[in-house]
Protein backbone atom coordinates (compact mmCIF):
# COMPACT_ATOMS: atom_id res chain seq x y z
CA UNK A 1 0.00 0.00 0.00
CA UNK A 2 1.28 3.00 -0.96
CA UNK A 3 2.41 5.98 1.25
CA UNK A 4 4.84 8.97 1.96
CA UNK A 5 8.37 8.04 3.55
CA UNK A 6 8.03 7.75 7.12
CA UNK A 7 9.91 9.76 9.97
CA UNK A 8 12.71 7.67 11.29
CA UNK A 9 10.80 7.55 14.85
CA UNK A 10 7.60 6.01 12.96
CA UNK A 11 9.87 3.55 11.99
CA UNK A 12 11.29 2.41 15.04
CA UNK A 13 8.29 2.45 16.76
CA UNK A 14 6.34 0.10 13.93
CA UNK A 15 9.31 -2.37 13.68
CA UNK A 16 9.01 -2.29 17.84
CA UNK A 17 5.69 -3.23 17.30
CA UNK A 18 6.00 -5.53 15.09
CA UNK A 19 9.02 -7.40 17.01
CA UNK A 20 7.44 -7.01 20.14
CA UNK A 21 4.25 -9.09 18.49
CA UNK A 22 6.25 -11.81 17.13
CA UNK A 23 8.33 -12.05 20.04
CA UNK A 24 5.21 -12.29 22.03
CA UNK A 25 3.43 -15.33 19.78
CA UNK A 26 6.84 -17.34 19.36
CA UNK A 27 7.77 -16.90 22.93
CA UNK A 28 4.21 -18.20 24.62
CA UNK A 29 2.63 -20.36 21.70
CA UNK A 30 5.98 -22.35 20.81
CA UNK A 31 5.61 -26.01 22.14
CA UNK A 32 2.30 -27.67 23.36
CA UNK A 33 3.39 -26.12 27.18
CA UNK A 34 5.21 -23.02 26.84
CA UNK A 35 2.75 -21.41 29.25
CA UNK A 36 3.08 -24.34 31.41
CA UNK A 37 6.35 -24.09 31.85
CA UNK A 38 7.11 -20.89 32.58
CA UNK A 39 5.05 -21.19 35.67
CA UNK A 40 6.34 -24.85 36.55
CA UNK A 41 9.91 -23.91 35.86
CA UNK A 42 10.30 -22.10 39.34
CA UNK A 43 8.43 -23.58 41.18
CA UNK A 44 9.96 -27.14 40.33
CA UNK A 45 13.26 -25.25 41.24
CA UNK A 46 11.76 -23.96 44.51
CA UNK A 47 10.78 -27.58 45.50
CA UNK A 48 13.68 -29.23 44.27
CA UNK A 49 15.98 -26.78 46.85
CA UNK A 50 13.35 -26.77 49.48
CA UNK A 51 14.20 -30.94 49.02
CA UNK A 52 18.07 -30.12 48.98
CA UNK A 53 17.36 -28.44 52.29
CA UNK A 54 15.76 -31.04 54.24
CA UNK A 55 17.75 -33.61 52.61
CA UNK A 56 21.06 -31.92 54.03
CA UNK A 57 19.64 -31.20 56.67
CA UNK A 58 21.95 -28.00 57.52
CA UNK A 59 19.39 -25.45 58.09
CA UNK A 60 20.87 -22.36 57.80
CA UNK A 61 18.36 -19.51 59.25
CA UNK A 62 17.82 -16.73 57.57
CA UNK A 63 17.17 -13.50 59.25
CA UNK A 64 14.19 -12.06 59.57
CA UNK A 65 12.45 -14.11 56.50
CA UNK A 66 10.91 -17.61 55.69
CA UNK A 67 13.44 -19.66 53.97
CA UNK A 68 10.74 -20.70 50.99
CA UNK A 69 9.39 -17.07 50.21
CA UNK A 70 12.84 -15.73 50.36
CA UNK A 71 14.06 -18.26 48.76
CA UNK A 72 11.13 -17.19 45.43
CA UNK A 73 12.25 -13.66 45.65
CA UNK A 74 15.68 -14.18 45.01
CA UNK A 75 15.07 -16.78 42.66
CA UNK A 76 12.82 -15.04 40.89
CA UNK A 77 15.11 -11.65 40.65
CA UNK A 78 18.09 -13.69 39.82
CA UNK A 79 15.48 -15.39 37.12
CA UNK A 80 14.60 -11.95 35.66
CA UNK A 81 18.54 -10.75 35.40
CA UNK A 82 19.29 -14.07 33.71
CA UNK A 83 16.45 -14.63 31.25
CA UNK A 84 18.00 -10.59 29.99
CA UNK A 85 21.21 -11.41 29.61
CA UNK A 86 20.70 -15.19 28.00
CA UNK A 87 17.48 -14.46 25.72
CA UNK A 88 19.39 -11.22 24.07
CA UNK A 89 22.08 -13.24 23.06
CA UNK A 90 19.51 -15.61 21.53
CA UNK A 91 17.47 -12.77 20.13
CA UNK A 92 19.87 -11.11 17.64
CA UNK A 93 20.41 -14.94 16.11
CA UNK A 94 16.83 -16.31 16.05
CA UNK A 95 15.62 -13.15 13.71
CA UNK A 96 18.38 -12.99 11.53
CA UNK A 97 16.73 -13.59 8.61
CA UNK A 98 14.21 -9.97 9.59
CA UNK A 99 18.07 -7.92 9.28
CA UNK A 100 17.13 -8.58 5.42
CA UNK A 101 14.27 -5.47 5.88
CA UNK A 102 16.83 -2.60 5.90
CA UNK A 103 14.23 -1.42 8.48
CA UNK A 104 15.24 -3.97 11.12
CA UNK A 105 18.27 -3.07 13.67
CA UNK A 106 20.00 -6.08 15.55
CA UNK A 107 18.86 -3.99 18.56
CA UNK A 108 15.30 -3.94 17.77
CA UNK A 109 14.72 -7.89 18.63
CA UNK A 110 16.58 -7.33 21.46
CA UNK A 111 14.55 -4.28 23.19
CA UNK A 112 11.41 -6.58 21.93
CA UNK A 113 12.45 -9.81 23.80
CA UNK A 114 13.41 -7.97 27.09
CA UNK A 115 10.12 -6.56 27.48
CA UNK A 116 8.71 -9.67 26.47
CA UNK A 117 10.32 -11.38 29.18
CA UNK A 118 9.91 -8.59 31.44
CA UNK A 119 6.20 -8.32 31.57
CA UNK A 120 6.29 -12.33 31.57
CA UNK A 121 8.61 -12.99 34.12
CA UNK A 122 6.75 -10.32 36.06
CA UNK A 123 3.71 -12.37 35.49
CA UNK A 124 4.89 -15.34 36.47
CA UNK A 125 6.44 -13.83 40.23
CA UNK A 126 2.67 -12.78 40.67
CA UNK A 127 1.12 -15.90 40.33
CA UNK A 128 3.90 -17.28 42.65
CA UNK A 129 3.71 -14.73 45.11
CA UNK A 130 -0.42 -15.15 45.31
CA UNK A 131 0.53 -19.26 45.63
CA UNK A 132 3.02 -19.10 48.36
CA UNK A 133 0.86 -16.34 50.12
CA UNK A 134 -2.45 -18.71 49.62
CA UNK A 135 -0.19 -21.43 51.12
CA UNK A 136 0.40 -19.53 54.11
CA UNK A 137 3.76 -18.41 53.54
CA UNK A 138 4.61 -14.82 54.46
CA UNK A 139 5.62 -13.23 51.26
CA UNK A 140 3.71 -9.89 50.40
CA UNK A 141 5.91 -7.20 49.73
CA UNK A 142 6.33 -4.83 53.13
CA UNK A 143 6.60 -2.11 50.82
CA UNK A 144 5.24 -2.97 47.38
CA UNK A 145 6.68 0.06 45.98
CA UNK A 146 9.99 -0.07 46.66
CA UNK A 147 9.57 -4.09 45.22
CA UNK A 148 8.30 -2.60 42.09
CA UNK A 149 11.23 -0.43 41.58
CA UNK A 150 13.46 -2.73 42.67
CA UNK A 151 12.06 -5.12 40.20
CA UNK A 152 12.33 -2.57 37.60
CA UNK A 153 15.68 -1.85 38.47
CA UNK A 154 16.62 -5.47 38.03
CA UNK A 155 14.61 -5.47 34.73
CA UNK A 156 16.83 -2.60 33.80
CA UNK A 157 19.98 -4.65 34.61
CA UNK A 158 19.24 -7.62 32.30
CA UNK A 159 18.81 -5.20 29.92
CA UNK A 160 21.68 -3.31 29.75
CA UNK A 161 23.67 -6.99 30.10
CA UNK A 162 21.96 -8.19 27.26
CA UNK A 163 22.26 -4.98 24.99
CA UNK A 164 26.12 -5.64 25.31
CA UNK A 165 26.42 -9.12 25.52
CA UNK A 166 23.79 -9.04 21.90
CA UNK A 167 26.29 -7.57 20.02
CA UNK A 168 29.69 -9.19 21.30
CA UNK A 169 28.56 -12.82 21.03
CA UNK A 170 27.60 -12.52 17.73
CA UNK A 171 30.92 -11.21 17.00
CA UNK A 172 33.30 -13.08 18.90
CA UNK A 173 31.09 -16.17 19.72
CA UNK A 174 33.54 -17.90 22.38
CA UNK A 175 31.89 -14.60 24.18
CA UNK A 176 28.42 -16.07 24.33
CA UNK A 177 29.59 -19.45 25.11
CA UNK A 178 31.67 -18.09 28.39
CA UNK A 179 28.87 -15.87 29.29
CA UNK A 180 26.49 -19.26 29.26
CA UNK A 181 28.94 -20.88 31.45
CA UNK A 182 29.27 -17.87 34.13
CA UNK A 183 25.88 -17.69 34.82
CA UNK A 184 25.89 -20.29 37.27
CA UNK A 185 29.16 -19.35 39.28
CA UNK A 186 26.84 -15.79 39.40
CA UNK A 187 23.70 -17.60 40.47
CA UNK A 188 26.01 -19.07 43.79
CA UNK A 189 28.03 -16.23 44.10
CA UNK A 190 24.33 -14.21 43.94
CA UNK A 191 23.22 -15.27 47.51
CA UNK A 192 20.17 -16.60 45.85
CA UNK A 193 20.48 -20.43 47.66
CA UNK A 194 22.93 -19.27 50.20
CA UNK A 195 22.13 -16.43 52.50
CA UNK A 196 25.11 -14.35 51.72
CA UNK A 197 25.19 -12.61 55.56
CA UNK A 198 26.68 -16.24 56.93
CA UNK A 199 29.98 -15.62 54.85
CA UNK A 200 32.64 -13.60 56.66
CA UNK A 201 33.08 -10.33 56.25
CA UNK A 202 36.09 -10.48 54.48
CA UNK A 203 34.82 -12.17 51.64
CA UNK A 204 31.26 -10.08 51.85
CA UNK A 205 33.37 -7.44 50.83
CA UNK A 206 34.07 -9.10 47.39
CA UNK A 207 30.76 -10.48 46.83
CA UNK A 208 29.58 -6.93 46.97
CA UNK A 209 31.49 -6.00 43.61
CA UNK A 210 28.78 -8.16 42.03
CA UNK A 211 25.65 -5.97 41.08
CA UNK A 212 23.23 -8.78 40.66
CA UNK A 213 23.78 -8.82 45.01
CA UNK A 214 22.74 -5.66 45.56
CA UNK A 215 19.78 -6.09 43.22
CA UNK A 216 18.77 -9.45 45.26
CA UNK A 217 19.08 -8.37 48.31
CA UNK A 218 17.49 -4.83 47.98
CA UNK A 219 14.40 -6.79 46.65
CA UNK A 220 14.32 -8.83 49.83
CA UNK A 221 14.92 -5.59 51.79
CA UNK A 222 11.29 -4.76 50.11
CA UNK A 223 9.53 -7.85 50.10
CA UNK A 224 10.59 -8.62 54.36
CA UNK A 225 10.65 -6.25 56.96
CA UNK A 226 12.79 -7.67 59.47
CA UNK A 227 15.03 -8.94 57.11
CA UNK A 228 18.61 -8.16 58.24
CA UNK A 229 20.96 -8.27 54.31
CA UNK A 230 24.25 -7.54 54.13
CA UNK A 231 25.98 -4.46 55.16
CA UNK A 232 26.69 -2.14 52.18
CA UNK A 233 23.38 -3.17 49.76
CA UNK A 234 23.06 -0.35 47.89
CA UNK A 235 20.60 1.36 45.05
CA UNK A 236 22.75 3.42 43.78
CA UNK A 237 25.68 1.01 42.84
CA UNK A 238 23.25 -0.91 40.88
CA UNK A 239 21.68 2.09 39.22
CA UNK A 240 25.21 3.05 37.96
CA UNK A 241 25.94 -0.78 36.60
CA UNK A 242 22.57 -0.91 35.00
CA UNK A 243 23.40 2.69 33.34
CA UNK A 244 26.59 2.15 32.42
CA UNK A 245 25.66 -1.31 30.88
CA UNK A 246 22.66 0.10 28.60
CA UNK A 247 24.64 2.73 27.35
CA UNK A 248 27.88 0.44 26.59
CA UNK A 249 25.01 -1.58 24.63
CA UNK A 250 23.79 0.92 22.75
CA UNK A 251 26.86 2.49 21.77
CA UNK A 252 28.14 -0.81 20.49
CA UNK A 253 24.86 -1.55 19.08
CA UNK A 254 25.20 1.27 17.19
CA UNK A 255 29.29 1.21 16.40
CA UNK A 256 28.53 -2.54 15.36
CA UNK A 257 24.70 -2.78 14.08
CA UNK A 258 26.36 -3.38 10.61
CA UNK A 259 28.51 -6.31 11.01
CA UNK A 260 25.97 -7.88 13.69
CA UNK A 261 23.35 -8.19 10.63
CA UNK A 262 25.82 -8.90 7.67
CA UNK A 263 27.19 -12.12 9.81
CA UNK B 1 16.39 8.11 -7.11
CA UNK B 2 19.30 5.67 -6.38
CA UNK B 3 22.78 7.02 -6.23
CA UNK B 4 26.20 4.88 -5.67
CA UNK B 5 28.76 6.55 -4.71
CA UNK B 6 32.84 5.04 -4.45
CA UNK B 7 31.31 2.10 -3.55
CA UNK B 8 33.57 -0.55 -2.35
CA UNK B 9 32.63 -3.81 -0.95
CA UNK B 10 34.66 -7.31 0.75
CA UNK B 11 34.68 -10.23 2.15
CA UNK B 12 37.02 -10.55 5.02
CA UNK B 13 38.13 -14.34 5.15
CA UNK B 14 41.66 -15.63 6.81
CA UNK B 15 43.20 -15.26 3.12
CA UNK B 16 43.13 -13.02 0.47
CA UNK B 17 40.60 -10.49 0.88
CA UNK B 18 40.34 -9.27 -2.67
CA UNK B 19 37.55 -6.05 -3.52
CA UNK B 20 34.65 -7.87 -5.18
CA UNK B 21 33.46 -4.79 -5.82
CA UNK B 22 36.08 -1.64 -6.77
CA UNK B 23 35.05 2.16 -7.46
CA UNK B 24 31.34 1.51 -8.34
CA UNK B 25 29.67 5.04 -9.40
CA UNK B 26 26.46 5.12 -10.64
CA UNK B 27 23.03 6.99 -10.38
CA UNK B 28 19.57 5.68 -11.39
CA UNK B 29 17.16 7.98 -12.32
CA UNK B 30 13.26 7.85 -11.65
CA UNK B 31 11.54 5.55 -13.98
CA UNK B 32 14.69 4.04 -15.51
CA UNK B 33 14.54 -0.04 -15.32
CA UNK B 34 17.74 -1.22 -15.19
CA UNK B 35 19.23 -4.72 -15.71
CA UNK B 36 22.91 -6.27 -14.06
CA UNK B 37 24.62 -8.62 -16.04
CA UNK B 38 27.56 -10.00 -15.70
CA UNK B 39 29.06 -13.51 -15.14
CA UNK B 40 29.11 -15.69 -11.62
CA UNK B 41 30.59 -14.19 -8.85
CA UNK B 42 31.09 -10.51 -10.76
CA UNK B 43 29.04 -9.06 -7.91
CA UNK B 44 25.80 -8.78 -9.24
CA UNK B 45 23.94 -10.17 -6.07
CA UNK B 46 26.01 -8.02 -3.61
CA UNK B 47 25.84 -4.72 -4.92
CA UNK B 48 21.88 -5.82 -5.16
CA UNK B 49 22.44 -6.94 -1.38
CA UNK B 50 24.15 -3.02 -1.05
CA UNK B 51 21.06 -1.26 -2.66
CA UNK B 52 18.76 -3.01 -0.13
CA UNK B 53 20.67 -2.26 2.72
CA UNK B 54 21.18 -5.70 3.57
CA UNK B 55 24.70 -5.37 3.86
CA UNK B 56 27.00 -2.14 4.14
CA UNK B 57 29.24 -1.07 2.19
CA UNK B 58 33.24 -1.03 3.39
CA UNK B 59 33.77 2.41 1.70
CA UNK B 60 31.42 4.73 0.05
CA UNK B 61 27.72 5.54 0.48
CA UNK B 62 24.58 5.05 -1.27
CA UNK B 63 21.89 7.03 -1.06
CA UNK B 64 18.29 5.68 -1.38
CA UNK B 65 15.84 8.87 -2.32
CA UNK B 66 12.60 6.81 -2.19
CA UNK B 67 10.93 3.77 -0.68
CA UNK B 68 12.91 0.67 -1.95
CA UNK B 69 11.81 -3.05 -1.44
CA UNK B 70 13.97 -5.66 -0.40
CA UNK B 71 15.06 -8.52 -2.93
CA UNK B 72 11.81 -9.91 -4.15
CA UNK B 73 10.92 -13.50 -3.58
CA UNK B 74 13.92 -13.31 -0.37
CA UNK B 75 12.26 -16.33 1.59
CA UNK B 76 14.69 -15.86 4.11
CA UNK B 77 12.63 -13.66 6.85
CA UNK B 78 10.02 -15.89 7.49
CA UNK B 79 9.76 -17.72 10.95
CA UNK B 80 9.24 -21.36 10.18
CA UNK B 81 6.95 -21.90 13.58
CA UNK B 82 5.01 -19.27 12.61
CA UNK B 83 1.77 -19.31 9.37
CA UNK B 84 2.19 -17.73 6.57
CA UNK B 85 -0.92 -15.10 7.81
CA UNK B 86 1.65 -14.35 10.89
CA UNK B 87 4.69 -14.06 8.85
CA UNK B 88 2.79 -11.85 6.17
CA UNK B 89 1.50 -9.48 9.52
CA UNK B 90 5.03 -9.49 10.96
CA UNK B 91 6.33 -7.84 7.54
CA UNK B 92 3.41 -5.21 7.10
CA UNK B 93 4.06 -3.92 10.75
CA UNK B 94 7.50 -3.45 9.72
CA UNK B 95 6.56 -1.43 6.86
CA UNK B 96 3.66 0.17 8.71
CA UNK B 97 0.79 -1.28 6.97
CA UNK B 98 -0.85 -1.46 10.33
CA UNK B 99 -4.00 0.22 8.90
CA UNK B 100 -3.93 -1.23 5.50
CA UNK B 101 -3.28 -4.56 6.96
CA UNK B 102 -6.44 -6.78 5.90
CA UNK B 103 -5.60 -5.04 2.27
CA UNK B 104 -2.08 -6.61 1.88
CA UNK B 105 -3.08 -9.75 3.59
CA UNK B 106 -5.83 -10.16 0.97
CA UNK B 107 -3.22 -9.41 -1.71
CA UNK B 108 -0.50 -11.66 -0.59
CA UNK B 109 -3.19 -14.60 0.15
CA UNK B 110 -4.81 -14.04 -3.41
CA UNK B 111 -1.19 -14.07 -5.30
CA UNK B 112 0.32 -16.96 -3.60
CA UNK B 113 -2.56 -18.53 -4.34
CA UNK B 114 -1.50 -21.27 -1.69
CA UNK B 115 -4.83 -22.27 -0.35
CA UNK B 116 -5.10 -23.79 3.54
CA UNK B 117 -1.42 -23.58 4.00
CA UNK B 118 -1.45 -20.02 3.98
CA UNK B 119 -2.57 -20.56 8.21
CA UNK B 120 -0.25 -23.20 8.39
CA UNK B 121 3.77 -23.27 10.01
CA UNK B 122 6.10 -21.53 7.02
CA UNK B 123 8.27 -25.02 8.08
CA UNK B 124 5.60 -27.12 6.64
CA UNK B 125 5.81 -25.05 3.38
CA UNK B 126 7.87 -26.82 -0.20
CA UNK B 127 10.14 -24.21 -1.55
CA UNK B 128 8.21 -23.29 -4.38
CA UNK B 129 5.55 -22.20 -1.82
CA UNK B 130 7.49 -20.61 0.16
CA UNK B 131 8.86 -19.15 -3.19
CA UNK B 132 5.37 -17.54 -3.78
CA UNK B 133 4.33 -16.81 -0.41
CA UNK B 134 7.70 -14.46 -0.45
CA UNK B 135 6.81 -13.04 -3.64
CA UNK B 136 3.31 -11.92 -3.23
CA UNK B 137 4.77 -10.78 -0.19
CA UNK B 138 7.36 -8.50 -1.71
CA UNK B 139 4.50 -6.85 -4.44
CA UNK B 140 2.39 -6.56 -1.83
CA UNK B 141 3.70 -2.71 -0.64
CA UNK B 142 3.84 -0.12 -3.39
CA UNK B 143 7.80 0.67 -3.16
CA UNK B 144 9.15 3.14 -5.54
CA UNK B 145 12.00 0.73 -6.61
CA UNK B 146 12.15 -3.39 -6.82
CA UNK B 147 15.07 -4.83 -6.33
CA UNK B 148 15.03 -8.54 -8.13
CA UNK B 149 17.69 -11.35 -7.91
CA UNK B 150 16.39 -13.95 -10.38
CA UNK B 151 13.19 -13.76 -8.24
CA UNK B 152 11.32 -14.97 -11.66
CA UNK B 153 13.68 -17.97 -12.11
CA UNK B 154 11.55 -19.99 -9.25
CA UNK B 155 8.42 -22.22 -9.07
CA UNK B 156 6.41 -23.88 -11.30
CA UNK B 157 5.80 -22.66 -14.87
CA UNK B 158 2.26 -21.45 -14.32
CA UNK B 159 4.23 -19.25 -11.22
CA UNK B 160 6.69 -17.96 -13.44
CA UNK B 161 3.98 -17.09 -15.96
CA UNK B 162 2.63 -15.07 -13.08
CA UNK B 163 5.63 -13.36 -11.39
CA UNK B 164 6.82 -12.35 -15.43
CA UNK B 165 3.35 -10.76 -15.43
CA UNK B 166 2.82 -9.23 -12.37
CA UNK B 167 6.63 -7.75 -12.90
CA UNK B 168 5.30 -6.15 -16.50
CA UNK B 169 2.59 -4.76 -14.29
CA UNK B 170 4.71 -3.14 -12.33
CA UNK B 171 6.94 -1.55 -15.01
CA UNK B 172 5.97 2.22 -15.73
CA UNK B 173 4.60 2.79 -12.03
CA UNK B 174 7.73 1.66 -10.04
CA UNK B 175 11.47 1.68 -10.87
CA UNK B 176 12.90 -1.84 -11.02
CA UNK B 177 16.41 -3.05 -10.91
CA UNK B 178 16.84 -7.38 -12.27
CA UNK B 179 19.69 -9.24 -11.72
CA UNK B 180 18.80 -12.11 -14.37
CA UNK B 181 20.38 -14.43 -17.47
CA UNK B 182 17.51 -14.55 -18.93
CA UNK B 183 18.01 -12.11 -21.98
CA UNK B 184 14.46 -12.06 -22.84
CA UNK B 185 13.30 -10.56 -19.50
CA UNK B 186 16.15 -8.03 -19.25
CA UNK B 187 15.42 -7.19 -22.86
CA UNK B 188 11.64 -7.00 -22.11
CA UNK B 189 11.94 -4.68 -18.89
CA UNK B 190 14.92 -2.92 -18.69
CA UNK B 191 15.69 0.33 -20.62
CA UNK B 192 19.60 0.89 -19.28
CA UNK B 193 22.18 -1.97 -18.50
CA UNK B 194 24.48 -2.12 -15.54
CA UNK B 195 27.85 -4.57 -16.95
CA UNK B 196 29.97 -5.60 -13.98
CA UNK B 197 33.34 -7.46 -14.68
CA UNK B 198 36.28 -7.46 -12.40
CA UNK B 199 34.86 -5.69 -9.77
CA UNK B 200 34.12 -2.58 -11.88
CA UNK B 201 30.77 -1.94 -13.57
CA UNK B 202 29.95 -0.32 -16.40
CA UNK B 203 26.93 1.80 -17.41
CA UNK B 204 24.60 1.89 -20.56
CA UNK B 205 22.23 3.64 -21.65
CA UNK B 206 20.67 0.62 -23.45
CA UNK B 207 20.01 -2.70 -22.27
CA UNK B 208 21.12 -3.84 -25.69
CA UNK B 209 24.75 -2.66 -25.28
CA UNK B 210 25.28 -3.93 -22.08
CA UNK B 211 24.39 -7.59 -23.13
CA UNK B 212 26.47 -7.11 -26.24
CA UNK B 213 29.57 -5.91 -23.78
CA UNK B 214 28.83 -9.38 -21.59
CA UNK B 215 29.00 -11.49 -24.92
CA UNK B 216 32.22 -10.00 -26.25
CA UNK B 217 33.84 -10.14 -22.86
CA UNK B 218 32.56 -14.00 -22.78
CA UNK B 219 34.29 -14.23 -26.26
CA UNK B 220 37.30 -12.74 -25.23
CA UNK B 221 38.24 -14.97 -22.32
Amino acid sequence: MSQAPRPPLQVTLDVWHAMFMREALARTMAGRFAWFWMIAEPVAFVVIMIGVREVLGRVRFVIGADFVPWLIVGLLGFFLFREGLLRSIGAVDANKGLFAYRQVKPVDPVIARNVVEGILKTVVFMVLIAGASLLGYEILPADPLAAMFIWFSIWVLGLGAGLVASVVAPLVPEIGRVLRMLILPLFLLSGVIIPLHALPHSIQHYLLYNPVVHALEALRLSFFSGYKSLAGVDMLYLWWWALAMVALGLALHLRFTMRVKAK
Amino acid sequence: MIEVRNVYKRYRTHRADDWVLRDINFAIPRGVNVGLVGRNGAGKSTLLRLIAGMDFADKGEIVRRCRVSWPIGLTGGFQGSMTGRQNVKCVARIHGNDRFMKAVIHRVEAFADIGKAFDQPVKTYSSGMRSRLAFGLSLAFDFDLYLSDEATAVGDKAFRAKATAAFRDKVGKAGLVIVSHSEGILKELCQAGLFLRDGHAYWFDSIDDAIAAYHESIKRS
